[in-house]
């Protein structure tokens, strides 16, 4: 890219799977129906404590074809597991290109660019204010 | 010209015009004001019958020499709410034109003798909610092919893409969507219940 492309620019979406519980709230508030997620349950053994289940994601898919980028999947996320990454150039000779799997959606993570510093004048941040309450 | 006074000199010359042609208004305009904070707009709503006179009004009488658009409002059982919004260059203030017409054969006269740059919009509110106007010089689908069936933008209008299709959501979190997800898809608008529009055993996708 000879330009550089705003910090919000809608892009790409890009998939932090370390994050993802697989809790499919995106798959399910997605408009366009365009988000595939396979799962499965496994158990975690903890010694001297009960066992616990959790969710191991099997595949996470976004198909890009049907996506109208309308971000609803990166803010219902409430793990972050999903960002905006303004590379777009990833057109294809054949539409199911378009469909990115979890490791085609992972690769987007190093262009994710840092979130815009604090605007200074603007109002203090949730955290901010928070941690002030607590330590009057 | 705050909207409240641009409502009130449409339906004030209105009157006027009624009884200066015809004695018997088919019904009295409704001035008021939309939504929109900052940026409202006068709204008159008129009865169908009064529709071209009452645009020909807002164009002669209140100066609005700028058509903008023209679009419908699919209201149910309460039939279609065809709306206009024109506007004065010289004034910069506009005014939303309002009417009602019955969901049974929706028509409504043409006002291309008024505006004729309405005669697209009318071709596209033709198309979208299958509204009639009666004095329009050619009513052919404007953005649809000519073989295209239904009216798209009205609200008992089937999405077939979400009927074609299994929701991805369904499938719940520690389940692949092999397996059959139990939670029914909330539908949208336009998107019909199983064997609504499909036969009873059919499943999508399949």
């Amino acid at each position: 890219m000879s330009e550089p492309l705003p910090a919000r620019s809608r892009g790409v979406i890009a998939l932090l799977e370390e994050n993802c519980t697989s809790c499919m709230l995106c798959a399910r508030e997605c408009p366009d129906w365009c988000i595939y997620i396979d799962s499965h349950k496994e158990e975690v053994v903890v010694p001297g404590a009960r066992t616990r289940q959790r969710h191991v994601l099997d595949r996470f898919a976004i198909d890009f074809s049907l996506c109208m980028y309308c971000g609803i999947c990166i803010e219902v996320c409430p793990f972050d597991a999903l960002y905006w990454s303004p590379e777009f150039a990833y057109a294809g000779y054949d539409i199911r290109e378009l469909l990115q799997e979890r490791d085609d959606l992972r690769q987007w993570m190093p262009t994710v660019p840092v979130p815009p510093a604090h605007d200074p004048s603007g109002e203090p941040s949730k955290e901010q204010s928070a941690a002030a309450r607590r330590a009057r | 010209m705050t909207p409240e006074a641009v409502g009130q000199a449409l339906v004030t010359a209105l009157v006027a015009a009624a009884t200066a042609e015809d004695p018997t208004p088919p019904g009295p305009p409704v001035a008021g004001v939309s939504g929109g904070g900052r940026f409202a707009r006068a709204t008159v709503d008129v009865p169908a019958g009064a529709w071209v006179a009452a645009l020909r009004t807002a164009r002669d009488a209140v100066g609005c020499d700028f058509f903008d658009w023209l679009s419908a409002v699919d209201e149910l059982d309460q039939g279609y709410q065809v709306v206009a919004h024109v506007w004065s260059s010289r004034g910069r203030y506009g005014v939303l034109v309002r009417t009602r017409i019955p969901r049974a054969a929706p028509a409504l006269d043409s006002v291309v003798a008024v505006y004729p740059g309405a005669a697209w919009s009318e071709r596209e509110t033709h198309e979208m909610f299958g509204v009639d106007f009666p004095g329009h010089p050619g009513l052919a689908p404007l953005l649809l092919p000519a073989q295209f069936e239904g009216h798209p933008l009205r609200k008992d209008f089937v999405l077939a893409s979400r009927v074609v299709k299994a929701w991805p959501g369904a499938t719940e979190p520690g389940e692949s969507a092999a397996e059959a997800g139990r939670r029914a898809p909330q539908r949208p608008p336009g998107v019909p219940a199983p064997g609504d529009w499909t036969p009873p055993d059919w499943r999508p996708g399949g």
